[in-house]
């Protein structure tokens, strides 16, 4: 069933992996605001990651 | 950074099979596990989440590092919330709301002792928003009521500038904006994760809108025609004049130069606005999506792998209890041979040993063996997909299943075969159905399943 690996991908490993390649640009954006030429008012940068229907399910089975 | 989850983190359905329960529920206890390391500042609650019982999810709460979150799953006497119904926290350098709301549905979800039911958004929102509002500056709803509720919402209340939907879905909805609301939803599964990049303007609160230059330029184009064909007329003469006796021209003419004037007034309008949002365009919001699959090559932590190695070790644990328990129990013997209809993939040997063989080259031919190389076989969540699935309906079966039985074998596709075993000519074997791949090559499992190229890749030929 390889195919069927290859399509069902897992969740729970690779998300904490995935914050923590991303999470330094998402810091970076914050550091750089206060720089921005916008006297008016800085924006507020954020990065929102969201899951769902996870539905119990860990890894592929096999 | 901020990390949510709009629900149905822990089953996949409402209720679970009574032979699964104990497997499912040390599955559910592990995600919670893995989630609370990965510093999720939220989950809602949606109504799977409560197919274990309401006991068991509070008692999932106690263990969990995040919140919680349903606004209108309530004490049914003192309409008081079981859950926390939101939570703020600070992110990005600003106050965030984040609110949930648990999908309606048959009441059977709940039972009588719990002394809970789920009610209508239209209770419980209006409240939630006017103790936050002032308090915020962002307002986040994890929702798992269905699409259309959630525009009506959208519709109802602009302070919720972002609704994280939840629920089935095959495929990434991507943003829509619904009045001052954005609304998206990420696959299931576990097979992407949503990622929204926002820029916001806790002054205005406002997203910015893409949409409203588009339509001004579309104004212009049809104002710039309908200007053009008025004048092929005025060529003609004084309009009045020239198409005196033609009656049907002249109406044609006077509902243009209607058109005409609305446009001018709409034109007028909506350069006002952009001008408008010209000058206050720094204090607009706004956002970047992107959908990350969930690739295999990324690196596991190592924390969560522990725990999940240590949920699915437990997992197997209980199977294989659950098989001597059976074994014992009703024949003091393993079972040695198919049951029932089937008569397993080596009885088709004799008569098709080349179709035989070429099975054996395939995957299908290993798919159980797959689960052993895992530690996955004692898996009752794993197994319908791994053995010749339809000669077994529940865990118990599954687990006590013949050796000959295991791998998606000849019956698998061609359906129980005994009678065709003992009698060629009168019973014939059937022959598999998109429906037939189906029931393991899903959506859900598959999402590239080619009917045609697979029957083509694995057919077995003539007899």
């Amino acid at each position: 069933m390889t195919t069927m690996n290859k399509q069902a991908t897992f969740l729970l490993l690779s998300f904490l992996a995935l914050f923590s390649i991303t999470a330094p640009a998402s810091g970076a954006l914050e550091k750089g605001k206060g720089n921005a030429s916008q006297p008016t008012e800085a924006l507020h940068d954020l990065t929102i990651f969201f899951s769902n229907d996870v539905r119990g399910e860990t890894e592929p089975c096999g | 950074m901020l990390a949510l989850d709009s629900g149905a983190l822990l089953f996949k359905d409402e209720k679970l099979p009574q032979d699964q329960r104990e497997q499912l529920t040390v599955t559910a206890q592990g995600i919670t596990a893995a989630y609370s390391k990965m510093s999720f500042a939220a989950v809602g609650l949606a109504r799977q989440d409560l197919a274990a019982g309401l006991p068991f999810l509070l008692a999932v709460q106690k263990k969990s590092n995040f919140p919680w979150l349903s606004a209108n799953l309530l004490n049914r006497t003192e309409r008081k919330t079981w859950f926390k119904p939101h939570t703020l926290i600070t992110a990005g350098g600003m106050r965030i709301a984040i609110i949930g709301l648990t999908g309606q549905g048959p009441d059977s979800l709940l039972t009588e002792k719990d002394n809970a039911v789920i009610a209508p958004w239209e209770e419980v929102l209006p409240k939630e928003i006017a103790q936050l509002r002032s308090r915020a500056e962002m307002i986040i709803l994890l929702s798992s009521f269905p699409a259309a509720i959630n525009r009506k919402i959208a519709e109802t209340h602009p302070e919720i500038h972002l609704i994280l939907q939840g629920g089935s879905n095959q495929g990434n909805i991507p943003p829509e904006r619904v009045n001052n609301t954005l609304i998206t939803q990420v696959e299931g599964q576990g097979k992407s994760v949503g990622i929204l990049e926002v820029h916001w303007s806790a002054q205005s609160k406002r997203w910015e809108d893409p949409g409203s230059e588009n339509l001004l330029a579309d104004k212009k184009n049809e104002m710039d025609r309908l200007g053009w064909q008025i004048n092929r007329y005025r060529r003609q003469g004084e309009p009045e004049q020239a198409f005196k006796n033609q009656p049907e021209v002249l109406e044609v003419y006077n509902d243009m130069l209607a058109r005409q004037r609305l446009l001018e007034e709409e034109i007028v309008r909506l350069t006002a606005t952009q001008n408008a949002r010209e000058a206050s365009r720094k204090r607009l919001s706004s956002y970047r999506n992107q959908f990350e699959a969930m690739r295999k090559d990324l690196p596991d932590n190592p924390a969560v792998r522990a725990i999940v190695d240590a949920t699915t070790s437990e997992v197997n644990r209980i199977g294989k209890a659950a098989v001597k328990a059976r074994i014992s129990g009703i024949t003091g013997q393993p079972q040695e041979g198919p049951t029932g209809n089937y008569a397993g993939s080596t009885a088709c040997t004799s008569c098709h040993a080349p179709q035989f063989a070429k099975w054996r080259g395939t995957q299908h031919a290993t798919a159980y063996d797959t689960l052993e190389a895992k530690g996955q076989q004692f898996n009752v969540q794993c197994l319908p997909c791994h053995i010749t699935g339809p000669a077994a309906q529940t865990g118990q079966e599954m687990l006590a299943l013949a050796h000959d039985l295991r791998q998606v074998g000849c019956e698998s596709c061609h359906g129980p075969g005994r009678a065709h075993a003992l009698q060629p000519a009168a019973a014939k074997a059937g022959q598999p159905t998109m429906a037939t791949c189906q029931r393991c090559h899903s959506g859900e499992h598959d999402d590239r399943f080619n009917f045609s190229e697979a029957l083509s890749r694995l057919r077995c030929g003539a007899d």
